[in-house]
């Protein structure tokens, strides 16, 4: 029951819906138990390219076969609390950017996907939800359980070069 | 108590004053108003909470077309769940309606969140 920060600097590479995200491209986050709810309730993608590229950056359901084993964060990637005093929960929410089983972004028509496109030469994104009205996760299961952050080639992104967070609290 | 329409509305900040922004042509792929994601040019624009999938939407600012509305949940439903609704076999069922079959324990989802399945678990 604690606000926690997601952080990853990285190489966002655009890539297909549906398809097994590469390693160390993506910001990915599944359930730590099968009846866990997660809030995601901020984003924010500063860019850093040196040149225009334009990033169609999406948060959005996964789809088939769920991610699993996922590798450690390592710096400077970083996922904390945002306030010192808080306790470990028994079952965290993983989050990752590497996995043995990859996650992949849903194609789904009906599924979400939450548009956050800019230019990463200089463009600053941030999205806030207002209270009751987050991103939600629930359990550990591809769909409901499983969001990722992307660069969605299919929405007409390049790879391009950004720091970004995840603002998320479990429940 | 009292709550203005907006009250709900999370944002959405997207700032390229000092970046090329976005092209016309593919700010318009991405469903972005043209007119405010080019160059120098910034945009705050209202996101919405969607009650039965739990996705959150981006309010296009020049949007013409009429937003679904859930007159049981009386709030803003997503274009996708507005589709799912539409159909004749639909059962209303929130995303906290669903969380709570969940965390019971007798119910696992699967499927799209728009169009969950809900599966009793056998015991």
């Amino acid at each position: 029951m604690a606000k926690r920060l997601f952080f990853a600097s990285q190489s966002f590479t655009a890539q297909a819906y549906a398809s097994i995200l590469t390693d160390g491209t993506h910001m990915s986050m599944v359930g730590g138990s099968t009846t866990q709810m997660t809030d995601v309730l901020e984003c924010l993608i500063s860019g850093r390219d040196v040149s225009s590229v334009v990033s169609a950056m999406q948060l959005c359901r996964s789809t088939g076969t769920i991610a699993a084993t996922f590798t450690a964060l390592a710096s400077p990637n970083s996922d904390g609390p945002m306030v010192p005093a808080t306790a470990a929960l028994t079952a965290a929410v993983s989050t990752f950017v590497a996995a043995t089983t990859k996650p992949q972004a849903s194609n789904t028509i009906t599924d979400a996907k939450l548009n956050l496109g800019l230019n990463t030469f200089g463009g600053i994104l941030r999205w806030n939800a207002a209270p009751t009205q987050q991103w939600q996760m629930l359990g550990q299961a591809t769909g409901f359980g499983c969001t990722i952050l992307f660069n969605a080639s299919a929405a007409g992104g390049n790879t391009c070069l950004a720091n970004a967070h995840i603002m998320y609290e479990t429940y | 108590m009292p709550f203005l329409k907006t009250s709900r509305d999370g944002e959405l900040f997207l700032d390229h004053s000092a970046s090329p922004g976005l092209p016309p042509g593919i700010a318009q792929r991405m469903d972005l108003p043209p007119e405010l994601v080019g160059e120098g040019g910034r945009m705050h624009a209202a996101t919405l909470g969607c009650p039965h999938c739990g996705g959150v939407v981006l309010l296009n600012p020049m949007r013409k077309r009429a937003r679904a509305n859930c007159f049981k949940c009386n709030a803003y439903i997503c274009d996708g769940c507005a589709f799912v609704a539409s159909q004749p076999d639909y059962l209303h069922r929130t995303f906290a309606e669903v969380a709570e079959l969940v965390r019971s324990g007798k119910w696992t989802v699967s499927g799209p969140t728009c169009n969950p399945i809900l599966t009793p678990v056998e015991k």
